[in-house]
Order: structure tokens, then C-alpha cells, then sequence
């Protein structure tokens, strides 16, 4: 039994000024496996062909279909309408820049972030040699640090973020499981001290009030919760490292989940 | 970096958000620490008030009611302080997290709300629990039954027990969330934990003054 999908979406061009921000109403018929991107589809191809929303992967990898689904900040090419009721309310992400519609501008956020937490491997050697056979690592270890580069940055763990909406400049879930991911891999020489100087504070780390709307939005199910989590304890110990008696910290530091392979 | 700092050539390296981080957690243990223990002192009435009596005499014999007490307020203040930090002050950050919280739907987001509001009713109603007890020292059980059945205290009670025990077993939970103690396996076991546990010291506090309620005032003492 095919349903009649009411769809209400947010609709505000920025740069036209005529523009006000109001939500407007759409009728689409449901088929099997219909996902939300292609609902809106069919309503730029048959209903509007102004209406503003990002895609390009349909498969949950490219990241740029994120967008506030009945409250909940949700990828649209994940989502199916089966699993939502006939009534599906439709924003933008908040946080991010509104380009127009369900449209946000994610990259420049993720790219700021990414410089802010220094994205890349970090070392010492002088020169690097292309010719040289690749440094051997465990397949256990390749894998961990796989499954927290699946993050495909659709910023949802941002949007969903009580605190990242309160306070442009706090870093973010993405962003602390992303130094995560550095800190697992051998190949970054970085040193507990040196993420501290980049999460160690109200931006990073300590901003993060643990309601973990990020890990319950997260769309790649990146395990958040835990990589905070971690992240937090490390950091926070390193801050009080010489005021707590070394045997304390040690044994704090490896209870319950931990980086254990990483030379700290 | 921001626009604020960014004239510092290299910026100062310093452990103290850290630190804070640490000491506000502490702050926090300490006071469900001693939230627990106060509970269970006090509900020694539901034995007998000679019990409590019996407590409210030791803890006043060796002094730790007279200094105790007021140590507890300045713990109270000293994470008042380090909490304040994350509270939502700006109209603009409270705004956007009300809006926020409506728009998701979600309990843990709700959750960090209500432990904002609770911490404000709690700072007002704690010192005044805290004054009225403290300079009207010794404690015995008829004084407090007599307030709550006389003095209006009922009320005031009613309302300081329940915020004061969700402020306490919310924050229990997010301590652990945050410092990974509670984990997404565990998660869902330490929630429910953590209602039962919160559900139970409200019961036991409402038992409590119930049997405050009903204490004779001019026999046995
Ligand atoms: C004096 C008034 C109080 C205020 C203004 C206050 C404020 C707060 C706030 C805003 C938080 C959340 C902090 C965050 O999200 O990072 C918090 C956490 C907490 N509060 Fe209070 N609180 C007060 C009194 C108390 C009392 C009396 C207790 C216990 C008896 C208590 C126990 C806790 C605990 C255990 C936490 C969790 C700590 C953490 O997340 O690090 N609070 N408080
Ligand atoms: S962590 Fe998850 S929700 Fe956040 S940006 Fe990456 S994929 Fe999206
Ligand atoms: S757990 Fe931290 S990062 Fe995740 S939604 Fe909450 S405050 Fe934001
Ligand atoms: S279109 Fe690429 S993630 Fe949805």
C-alpha cells in the first residue's frame, strides 16, 4: 500500500533579497525502497526546479546530503521514507553556512577544523623517499584506524551537537575522532603533549558535555561516544601529570577502553 | 587561534582548561559522594529518631557538623564556579540550545538542560538548607520534624529533594560519559542503573519526610 508523502522543507535564498525564510509543502507518492533523496528529486524534477539541495554519491559516502530530518540531522540518500512517518519536516543543517534551501556549505567548516587540529601526519624526516617500500603495519591496527577514517564529514554529528550550536568554535565530535584516528597511527610522531596543544581545552575535548546526540546522529555509526571518551581521559590526565602521583595515572589511563597499541 | 589571540605570535602553552576539566569532575564526585552520605545520615530517622540523634551527636562531638558544613558550601561554591563555565549565560546560547533541544528530541540533550535549571534552584536552595541547619545546631530529629510540621518546610523539602537527587544522578552519569568510563556497550545499562539509583534516593528521601511528618514532637526527648 503506497502512502501520499507530505513533505514540508525549509526554503530561504540568501542572496535574494525578496527571499523569506518559510516552509513549503510538497506531495510525493511512495514507492518501494524510496529514500529521501530521491523523493526530493522527484520534487525539483516535478514539482520545483529551484528548490536547493545537495548530492552526488546517492550511497552514504560523499557526505554532502545531510540535513535535518524531522529534527534529527540525517544523511537524505541513507534515509527511507518507509522509516518515517507520512509528514517528513525538512531544514537545512544548522551551524553551517546556508547556501539556499537544504543546502549548507560543510567544506569550509571541516577544512577550518581540519587546520585547526593539524589533519595530517606529523614528523620529523627530512626528506621523503617515494621510492622506498611503505612502512609495514598490523592488519588489527590498519583496521582501527580504517573505522575512524570512514568519517565522511556531513557535519551531522555537528548540526546534532547541543554544544557546536551554542559555540561556533567548538571543534566538534568529527573533529576529536579525527585526532583519534592520528593519534592510533604510527606514522604520526605526535606526542601527547602536541594534541593537547590542539584539543586540550573548551574548544576541544573539555568543551564536549557528553550528551552524545553525535554518536546517537552519527550515519556511519563512527564510534564516537568511545573515541570522546578516550580522548578526554588522555588529555585531561596529561594535564595533571606531575600533581597526581604517577602510579594513579597510569592505572586511570588504562581502564575500561583504550588506545593500547599506540607508544605514547 | 581566534581573532582575540591571534596577535600572539605563539600562544601561551597552558594545562589549565585541562585542569579545570579535572576539578570540576572531582567537585562533582565529592558532592554525589556526599549527597549519598547525607541522604542515608538523614534517613536513619526512618529507624528510629533516636538513631539520628545518635549520628547528629557524633558528627557534632568531633566537629565535623560545625566545620563539615560550611567545608560542603565552599565545595558547593568552588563547583558553582567550574560548572558556571559551561552554563548557557548569553541569551544567544541559551536560545539556541532551548531551540536546539526542542528540534531533537533527544533525552541526553534534554538531560543537560534540566541539570542547568536544577543547579540554579539548587544554588539558592542549598545555602538556605544549609544556613537554617547549621546555625541551629544540635541537630536532633524533633527540631527538623518540627520545622517540616510547623515551620512550612514541607514544601521547600518537597521541591530541593527530587532536583537536587536528578542534578546528582544526571551529572553521575555524565561523568562518565565523558571521561569514557561509560561506554556505547554500556551505555543503556548504567542508564537504567542510573533512573534506579536516582528513583531509589528519592523514595528514600520522601519516606524520610513522611516519618518527619508523623514524628511525635513532645515525647521521648
Ligand atoms: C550550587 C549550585 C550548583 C550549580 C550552579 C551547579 C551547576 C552545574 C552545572 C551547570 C553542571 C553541568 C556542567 C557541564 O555540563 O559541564 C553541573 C554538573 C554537576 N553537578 Fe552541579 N551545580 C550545583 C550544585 C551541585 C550540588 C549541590 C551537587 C551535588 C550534591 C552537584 C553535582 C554535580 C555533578 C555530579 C555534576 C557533573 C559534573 C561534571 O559533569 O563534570 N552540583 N553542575
Ligand atoms: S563523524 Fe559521522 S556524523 Fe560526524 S561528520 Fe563524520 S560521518 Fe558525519
Ligand atoms: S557528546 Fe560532546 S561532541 Fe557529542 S553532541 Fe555531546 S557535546 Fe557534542
Ligand atoms: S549523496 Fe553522498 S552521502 Fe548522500
Amino acid at each position: 500500500m503506497s502512502r501520499r508523502l507530505h513533505i514540508e522543507v525549509f526554503r530561504y535564498n540568501p542572496l535574494d533579497p525578496e527571499s523569506k525564510p518559510h516552509m513549503q509543502s510538497f506531495y510525493v507518492n511512495e514507492y518501494d525502497s524510496m529514500t529521501l533523496f530521491i523523493a526530493l528529486n522527484i520534487i525539483r524534477d516535478q514539482h520545483d526546479p529551484t528548490l536547493q539541495f545537495d548530492f552526488c554519491c546517492r550511497a552514504g559516502i560523499c557526505g554532502s546530503c545531510g540535513m535535518v530530518i524531522n529534527g534529527r540531522p540525517g544523511l537524505a540518500c541513507h534515509t527511507q521514507t518507509k522509516d518515517l512517518p507520512e509528514h517528513i519536516v525538512l531544514h537545512p543543517l544548522p551551524v553551517f553556512k546556508l547556501i539556499g534551501d537544504l543546502s549548507v556549505d560543510t567544506g569550509v567548516w571541516f577544512r577550518d577544523a581540519g587546520t585547526r587540529i593539524e589533519a595530517w601526519v606529523h614528523n620529523d624526516h627530512d626528506s621523503f623517499d617515494p621510492t622506498q617500500e611503505e612502512a609495514r603495519m598490523e592488519n588489527a591496527l590498519a583496521n582501527e584506524i580504517f573505522e575512524l577514517d570512514r568519517c565522511v564529514e556531513c557535519g551531522c554529528c555537528i548540526a546534532a551537537c547541543g554544544t557546536a550550536r551554542m559555540r561556533t568554535d567548538f571543534l566538534g565530535a568529527a573533529s576529536i575522532a579525527r585526532v583519534a584516528r592520528f593519534y592510533l597511527d604510527p606514522r604520526d610522531e605526535r606526542n601527547v603533549e602536541n594534541y593537547y596543544e590542539v584539543i586540550g581545552n573548551d574548544q576541544g575535548v573539555f568543551g564536549c558535555m557528553g550528551l552524545l546526540a553525535c554518536e546517537d546522529v552519527c550515519p556511519k555509526h563512527i564510534p564516537l561516544q568511545d573515541q570522546l571518551g578516550i580522548m578526554r581521559r588522555m588529555l585531561a590526565l596529561h594535564s595533571v601529570k606531575g600533581i597526581l602521583p604517577k602510579a594513579l595515572i597510569e592505572k586511570l589511563a588504562h581502564k575500561g577502553c583504550c588506545h593500547e597499541n599506540h607508544k605514547s | 587561534m581566534n581573532s582575540s589571540t591571534i596577535t600572539l605570535h605563539a600562544p601561551a602553552k597552558t594545562k589549565t582548561q585541562g585542569r579545570l576539566d579535572v576539578l570540576q569532575m572531582i567537585s562533582g564526585v565529592l558532592l554525589i559522594l556526599f549527597l549519598w552520605a547525607h541522604m542515608l545520615l538523614v534517613s536513619s530517622v526512618i529507624i528510629g529518631p533516636g538513631v539520628m540523634n545518635a549520628i547528629a551527636w557524633f558528627f557534632e562531638e568531633t566537629y565535623m557538623a560545625q566545620v563539615g558544613g560550611p567545608l560542603i558550601g565552599l565545595l558547593i561554591f568552588v563547583h558553582f564556579l567550574l560548572a558556571a563555565r559551561k552554563m548557557p549565560w548569553k541569551t544567544s546560547e541559551s536560545e539556541a540550545f532551548i531551540k536546539h533541544s526542542v528540534m531533537m528530541k533527544h533525552r541526553d540533550t534534554w538531560m543537560w538542560l534540566a541539570q542547568v535549571a536544577t543547579a540554579l534552584i539548587i544554588l539558592v536552595m542549598a545555602f538556605i538548607h544549609m544556613w537554617v541547619v547549621l546555625t541551629d545546631l544540635p541537630i536532633t530529629a524533633v527540631k527538623s520534624a518540627a520545622r517540616i510540621q510547623h515551620g512550612g518546610w514541607l514544601p521547600f523539602y518537597l521541591v530541593l529533594l527530587p532536583i537536587a537527587e536528578s542534578h546528582v544522578g544526571i551529572g553521575f552519569y555524565r561523568i562518565g560519559v565523558k571521561y569514557g568510563v561509560i561506554t556505547a556497550d554500556n551505555r543503556n545499562w548504567y542508564k537504567r542503573k542510573e533512573y534506579a539509583l536516582m528513583g531509589g534516593f528519592i523514595v528514600i528521601g520522601l519516606i524520610t519526610l513522611v516519618r518527619f511528618m508523623y514524628l511525635p514532637l513532645y515525647s521521648g526527648m
